[in-house]
């Protein structure tokens, strides 16, 4: 996790408010990062299978499917990780 | 006004559960990785098919069942 954004240091006579915020800040961009970085790594194994001169088109759209499919399956993995029935 | 979580309440609730939070998604996150490669078998396409979509739905599931058994079999080997 990257704490190097340019904002006050925590705790330095912030409100409780004002460092909540920032912390869901970090956090959520922290979040962003990990995701583009799985988002990389599944689409190239998927998407190109041998690098050439340029992403062709049918490669390119490959990528646009493959974050697409990426983020419902984790809305499909995270929905039956938390409901309760077997 | 005073920003240590020891003496406010709210602010030591709101860490725990940011901490949850973090920890949830780090399971989804490892699950959906893991689930992806063994459910999806070729180049991803406009919508799951609907063997890919079965498979996503009952992998969570099934690594969770496997992650118990795995637990208790290997509680045999201790020392």
């Amino acid at each position: 996790m990257d704490f190097s954004s340019p904002s006050p240091p925590m705790g330095s006579g912030q409100s409780p408010e004002a460092l909540m915020e920032q912390v869901q800040a970090q956090l959520a961009q922290a979040y962003m990062e990990e995701l583009v970085e799985t988002l990389r790594g599944k689409c190239f194994d998927k998407c190109i299978a041998k690098p050439g001169s340029s992403l062709s088109s049918g490669e390119s759209s490959c990528v646009s499917r493959c974050v697409d499919r990426y983020m419902e399956a984790t809305g499909i993995i995270r929905r039956s990780l938390f409901s309760q029935q077997r | 006004m005073d920003a240590s979580a020891a003496n406010n309440p709210e602010l030591l609730r709101f860490l725990n559960e940011e901490e949850q939070r973090v920890m949830m998604n780090e399971a989804v996150a490892k699950l959906t990785s893991v689930c992806w490669d063994k459910c999806l078998t070729s180049a991803p396409g406009s919508k799951f098919s609907p063997s890919e979509h079965s498979c996503l739905t009952h992998c969570a599931k099934r690594y969770a069942d496997m992650s118990m058994l795995i637990i208790r079999r290997s509680a045999q080997f201790k020392n």
